[in-house]
């Protein structure tokens, strides 16, 4: 198996001098093509940092991030986008879709932004919407949907770009327990299906249960990293 | 097009603030046109006034007749002159002059005068001569039964002279060959009033004039009106190349003195109308700002997950030109019949203004094209600039950071 994710030494501070507060001390792990990832820890471990990194979100200060053999440091701007574009799928908690899209056009936006063409578009939307079972909805917009279906939105546009890797924060946080194990089986499903590579940053028990593996951090280092 | 689809819908997002900004901008585009069509019907309109009363759109020289007239600064070949005119189709009409300064007198009183020598059938053609008698009959080009040429008199000439209808004014002046030329002319018209610019004129019929002032078929000037009175410096500069030998001169140059001043009184106009589009515009940068402001977790989404900086500038610049083109469309229609009446009927002016004997009573706009889409494409390309600022911190943007904002 191939490593997608290569983090080396990866450190990153917030704040200066009396305030400074160490998120990531050190961390360096391997996340091969197809793992089913979640990286847990209690709040303040460092979870979200490590996964903003991971996504060209953030900048480190110190270490590297290759992504796919590519280090995300040496990209310009516009790179890191299309980069991210066109490998990284990210699902929020917050589900962040555009409110002013309907479901369909939030999943369509990313392959308009890839230069898809609109039958392609249209056709993958369908097939996206399908997925996530949301067959239907395609017309309403985030503000006329449940947070279970927003969430499922959110996972079909991060899939909409068909990418190599899907990073996901804390997915289930703001869904009921049955939402969120519904929504968990979609991702699952995909992971085995389409052998794509899921990071999550999570709290939720549910999730760990169906992780492949497990990444504890704790103040900011890699306390244990199991795989089942 | 989506994105054309999430630009409209982000302008309807707030529909109150939209509706205000769009109608500040409708009603500086109004305001725009109004000014422009005003500022450019006034002129427009002087600018009528002495060219259709007297100078023409173009008028053709020799050499450096315009500047140091002298009277055997002539045009001999006439022949080759108006087959060139006559061929040309962006010349509506033109009429040849000859011109000289002259003594006139008549019983026990003299006055300096200016006698002008025009073809009576052409001249009506470019000037308003015939419009502009107010006493009399325009005048004939043959001789009179006695064997005397008729001459119209300016209303100077018929103060200072005690002149009217009938009776004889004696000229005298210089021939071109060095003679002295004078000459019994029967006033047949006295010409326009005391504000006149031709009161101290003569008028005779080109014959009499060239014979009077022996330059055999030579004539001065001639001066000429074209079709499209917005194209007269192109038409000049194309005569200029059929006719080398001779210098064509557009009105802008013939009356260079008025035409810069009217230059600076545009430049200081665009420069109020320009301070009428800041104004706009502050408010409308403020709002766009404020848009961005509170869209900016959005902003983060669309740069995380791939949109590059510049395609966010670009979908500001398009939400604010979108709202701007809907704002002058709006704006064009409400000003199109107030425009039109502005130039059919136009504003009363409470003293009438008389020019050269003819009264103006209205103040009229223009109404063309460039009246509207002037100001279209300088509230359009403005809307455009006054985005960019916005698109760029909206660029700027840190995905981490902005997803973190509410």
């Amino acid at each position: 198996m191939t490593n997608v994710i290569e983090t080396r030494d990866l450190c990153r501070t917030f704040g200066s001098e009396e305030t400074e507060v160490t998120a990531l001390d050190h961390v360096s792990i391997d996340i091969e093509e197809g793992e089913f990832t979640a990286i847990i820890g209690p709040s303040g471990s460092g979870k979200t940092t490590l996964l903003h990194l991971i996504g060209g979100l953030d900048e480190p200060n110190g270490g590297s991030v290759m992504l796919s053999g590519s280090n995300i440091a040496n990209m310009s701007g516009n790179e890191l986008s299309d980069f991210r574009r066109d490998h990284i799928g990210f699902i929020f908690q917050a589900y962040n879709l555009i409110p002013v899209l309907s479901a369909e056009e939030n999943i369509e936006y990313i392959m308009l932004l890839q230069g898809v063409n609109a039958a392609e578009r249209k056709k993958r939307v369908r097939e996206m919407l399908a997925m996530v079972e949301l067959e239907g909805l395609g017309d309403r917009r985030p503000a006329h949907l449940s947070g279970g279906q927003q969430q499922r939105v959110a996972v079909a546009r991060a899939m909409a770009s068909n990418p190599d890797i899907i990073l996901a924060d804390e997915p289930t946080a703001n869904l009921d327990s049955k939402t969120g194990i519904s929504l968990l089986e979609v991702m699952r499903d995909l992971n085995q299906k389409r052998n794509m590579t899921f990071v999550f940053s999570t709290h939720d028990e549910k999730i760990m249960e169906r992780a492949t593996r497990l990444i504890h951090l704790r103040d900011g280092k890699v306390e244990l990293d199991e795989r089942k | 097009m989506l994105i054309f689809r999430i630009a409209f819908r982000n302008i309807l997002r707030q529909k109150r603030r939209s509706l205000l900004t769009g109608l500040s901008m409708t009603g500086g585009y109004m305001l725009l046109v109004f000014s422009f069509s005003l500022l450019e019907g006034s002129w427009g309109n002087i600018i009528d006034i002495f060219t259709l009363d007297n100078v023409g759109h173009i008028q053709i020289h020799k050499d450096d007749y315009l500047d140091r007239p002298k009277i055997y600064k002539s045009i001999q070949d006439r022949g080759q002159v108006e087959s060139v005119l006559t061929d040309n189709d962006e010349v509506r009409s033109f009429t040849p002059r000859v011109f000289s300064p002259a003594l006139a007198y008549a019983g026990d009183k003299t006055a300096p005068s200016r006698m002008i020598g025009v073809d009576a059938d052409s001249e009506p053609t470019v000037s308003r001569l015939l419009q502009k008698v107010a006493e009399g009959a325009y005048f004939s080009k043959l001789p009179n039964p006695d064997g005397y040429y008729e001459a119209m008199i300016g209303r100077g000439i018929a103060i200072t002279l005690k002149l009217k209808v009938g009776d004889e004014i004696v000229l005298i002046s210089s021939g071109a060959d060095g003679s002295i030329a004078n000459d019994i002319f029967v006033v047949s018209a006295v010409i326009g009033n005391k504000t006149s610019f031709d009161r101290m004129a003569v008028y005779l019929p080109l014959s009499a004039a060239q014979e009077f002032l022996s330059l055999g078929n030579d004539v001065h000037e001639y001066a000429l009106l074209v079709n499209d009175k917005n194209d007269n410096e192109a038409v000049a500069a194309r005569l200029a190349e059929q006719l080398p030998f001779l210098t064509v001169s557009p009105w802008q140059e013939v009356e260079s003195t008025f035409y810069r001043t009217m230059q600076s009184d545009k430049q200081g106009n665009y420069f109020t109308m320009g301070l009428i589009v800041f104004i706009v515009f502050v408010g409308v940068l403020n709002t766009v700002l404020m848009s961005v402001l509170e869209r900016t977790r959005e902003f983060g989404v669309l740069r995380a997950i791939g949109s590059r900086p510049m395609q966010l500038v670009r979908l500001i610049t398009l939400e604010t030109f979108m709202l701007s083109f809907i704002s002058v469309v709006v704006g064009f229609f409400l000003v199109l019949p107030i425009i039109y009446w502005f130039t059919e009927v136009g504003m009363l002016i409470p003293e009438p203004v008389d020019m050269s004997g003819i009264e103006f009573q209205h103040m009229k706009g223009e109404f063309s094209t460039r009246v509207f889409w002037t100001p279209m494409a300088f509230v359009l390309a403005t809307a455009v600039l006054i985005s960019i600022p916005p698109g760029i911190r909206a660029a700027r943007i840190l995905p981490k950071e902005a997803m973190g904002s509410h």
